[in-house]
């Protein structure tokens, strides 16, 4: 009889049996570092520096995806009481995350260090919310156009006189195209809210125009401007002459970087952060110009990381020695080593410019560089159903530009009303 | 001696009672860790989305209770009413097009002899391969420069150079969703569908073929009723499925080209885990939960009416 209920209960008791947490307990301080794919090139040289030179403290490093899978996961993590103790985060999501609450205030910390005032000032404004600090600056990027000088050797053009202007842009391409049936001008992710404001936003700012104005808090779309326009309206004509191949169309990733690898494509916008990737797979010569306005001039996208203590964090001073150490002269001599632009603008001409003639030209850009200040940044722009995204695609690829640009202008007020 | 039956009378009810009883208990804790499941998995999950639904609930920050704003919201949001279109539009074309390809196939594999079973095991194979998998899959079958299909297409000259990008335009692209689809779930419909048709016993057919009735009619009048519950599971299955369609539209479409082939899955999503506006989603569910009732007690109930009436 007390056999048939044995097996009831067992069951019972095995359906609910809770899953064990691991908990490991040592003398060593470990702390959790999220950091995006961009930065897998550095990152994990860092943080082995790190826990060489620092015994009782051991850092481990994630690498996540980026763009809204990064911004999903640090949201997630952190709503649910969990997340990094460090994070490395894209700047332009630095106001959202300081407003929801997400990150520690170091403003305290901040004002003790003695090289505050080296720091790039866009990182810094980006970090401070309500007069607060939320981060640090720790990587600093900027966008450039890499060109293929073999490719524009073989298509009579002069590799040493890169375009200074969409005319001479455009011409290039078309020489280039004419190499072949399968080589392209130029090419970019065009599905990837987050690559066009990096890559071709620029093209905007070089020309005097802006996309989105206001303040943090409170922006002003200016997608619809007529600076917006131009560039749509130029974009679209070297689409439409074929220039750039069509799968550019509905690339949402990094295809772009391989395309150009391949060899088979003149140019292509990225940051610093590709040098290591193409220096390892080199199989041309290359070279880099600054993203050029309409008549001239040049602009960038003022980009990077900052680093940044998660709210959920359990052991904030060991996290505070991280920031600190990522963000002082032994790391950030480390990094410029490895490509990666340091955020002390001390020492960008004696531990960076020096290591590689073309580092210059990323330093030239950043000093025209803008960048995206805002709460509600990835919903209006990183977001790739979103407004900015939308706009880009349609009007480039489609041709619908005035269209795509009012039904944008429209849903990103929407977006900044709604808050 | 009276005493004594007594006695055994009384104890061997109570032994009954007793028995009884602990089989009753017993019954009870072998039902508890499923009803436990149930309950944590789904009946308290629903009740906070419920809750949710009733809140202004941002991901991040303080919670405000609203009422029905959400629903009234809900009502007047164009961008979520345009993917409730395009999730029936796909719905009303995927479901009649896996039914009839999976009747097809059933009819055709149902013989014991051995192509018969070869072909139904090669009919079944995408059916395990995961739905992200399989996704994954198609984007790069259709690419323009390196996918199989269309370099198979441009050898057989169907397709021409510039190799066409179907998923740039909403049209092709919505057809290689459904063409995925088509190509997993057609095996598992077929291999329901025919172990419905090999459940209807033999000598039914064999008495309709006596009586001189030929393969039509012996379809028509005995298969077809007789499937009547198995159609019922599939297409109960089917319909849910497409309705609460959305992994293979993050992936192959990501809801473009310019947001044309979001399905209400993939907004409600967008809504909570992109927006980070978590009560208006919650509210869209409760939404999409009951429609999704609705539409499933409707077509039992027309399964079951339509059989009354034969």
């Amino acid at each position: 009889m007390k056999a048939r209920l044995l097996a009831p209960v067992l069951g019972l008791l095995l359906g609910l049996a809770a899953c064990s947490g691991g908990s490991s307990g040592s003398g060593t301080t470990t702390l959790t570092l999220w950091a995006r794919d961009s930065e897998k090139t550095f990152i994990g040289t860092i943080v082995d520096a790190f826990n060489s030179s620092h015994k009782g403290m051991h850092v481990d490093v994630t690498i996540i995806p980026a763009g809204n899978p990064f911004v999903q996961k640090l949201g997630t993590a952190t709503a649910t009481g969990s997340g990094p103790d460090v994070v490395s985060i894209d700047l332009v999501y630095v106001p959202y995350f300081a407003k929801a609450g997400a990150l520690k205030d170091i403003t305290s910390q901040t004002d003790s260090l003695s090289y505050k005032s080296g720091f790039d000032s866009a990182h810094m404004r980006l970090a401070n919310y309500n007069g607060k600090m939320y981060a640090l600056p720790f990587t600093a990027e900027s966008s450039v156009v890499y060109y293929n000088k073999t490719l524009f050797q073989r298509a009579g053009l002069d590799p040493a006189k890169p375009p200074a202007n969409w005319a001479d842009l455009q011409a290039a391409a078309a020489k280039v195209r004419g190499l072949g049936s399968d080589y392209y001008g130029y090419v970019w992710p065009g599905a990837n809210g987050g690559a066009s404001i990096f890559e071709i936003a620029p093209m905007v700012w070089a020309s005097g125009g802006e996309v989105l104005g206001g303040t943090p808090q409170q922006s002003v779309p200016m997608f619809n401007s007529p600076a917006v326009t131009d560039m749509l309206t130029f974009m679209h004509g070297m689409a439409q002459a074929g220039l750039i191949p069509p799968s550019a169309a509905t690339d949402t990733t990094s295809n772009s970087l391989t395309a150009f690898q391949s060899g088979k494509v003149g140019m292509v916008p990225a940051g610093a952060f590709y040098i290591p990737q193409l220096e390892g797979s080199k199989t041309f010569d290359y070279g880099v110009f600054p993203i050029p306005g309409k008549n001239g001039g040049y602009s960038s996208f003022a980009g990077g990381d900052e680093i940044a203590i998660g709210k959920n964090t359990k052991n904030a001073s060991a996290s505070w020695t991280f920031v600190q150490w990522a963000t002082d002269m032994a790391a950030q001599q480390t990094m410029a080593k490895l490509g990666v632009m340091p955020v002390r603008l001390d020492l960008a001409p004696t531990i960076y410019e020096p290591l590689n003639p073309i580092y210059a030209t990323f330093v030239q850009a950043l000093q025209q560089g803008h960048t995206v200040d805002s709460t509600v940044e990835n919903a209006l722009i990183n977001d790739n159903n979103g407004p900015w995204a939308t706009m880009v695609h349609d009007a480039i690829f489609n041709g619908n530009i005035k269209a795509a640009q009012d039904a944008a202008q429209a849903k990103a007020q929407a977006i900044v009303a709604a808050g | 001696m009276e005493a004594a039956r007594t006695r055994v009378g009384v104890r061997s009810r109570r032994r009954v009672l007793t028995w009884r009883r602990r089989r009753q208990l017993a019954g009870l804790l072998f039902v508890l860790p499923a009803l436990a499941c149930t309950t944590l998995f789904f009946l308290i999950p629903l009740g906070l989305d419920f809750w949710m639904s009733l809140n202004q609930w941002p991901l991040l920050g303080d919670h405000t209770f609203v009422g029905i704003q959400n629903y009234a919201q809900a009502i007047h949001d164009s961008g979520f009413l345009g993917s409730v279109g395009l999730t029936l539009l796909y719905t009303l074309v995927v479901t009649p097009a896996l039914l009839f390809l999976a009747f097809v196939l059933a009819l055709l594999v149902q013989g014991t002899d051995l192509a018969s079973r070869f072909f139904r095991t090669l009919y079944f194979l995408p059916v395990p391969v995961g739905l992200a998998t399989a996704s994954y899959l198609f984007v790069w079958l259709v690419q323009p420069n390196v996918g199989p299909i269309i370099r198979g297409l441009e050898l057989v000259r169907v397709l021409h150079q510039p190799p066409p990008v179907w998923l740039a335009t909403t049209i092709p692209a919505l057809a290689v969703v459904i063409g995925m689809v088509v190509w997993k779930v057609t095996g598992l419909q077929m291999i329901l569908l025919m172990s419905g048709m090999q459940s209807i016993p033999g000598s039914l057919h064999e008495a309709a073929t006596v009586d001189g009735a030929g393969w039509w009619r012996r379809f028509v009048h005995i298969t077809l009723p007789l499937l009547r519950p198995t159609l019922a599971l599939v297409l109960v299955f089917s319909i849910a499925g497409s309705l609460l369609a959305f992994d293979q539209f993050y992936i192959i479409t990501a809801g473009g080209p310019s947001n044309s082939t979001l399905t209400s899955v993939y907004w409600i999503y967008r809504t909570s885990f992109v927006s980070f506006h978590l009560g208006y989603g919650a509210a869209l569910s409760i939404l999409m939960m009951l429609a999704l009732g609705a539409v499933s007690a409707l077509q039992l109930l027309l399964i079951r009416q339509s059989a009354e009436l034969s």
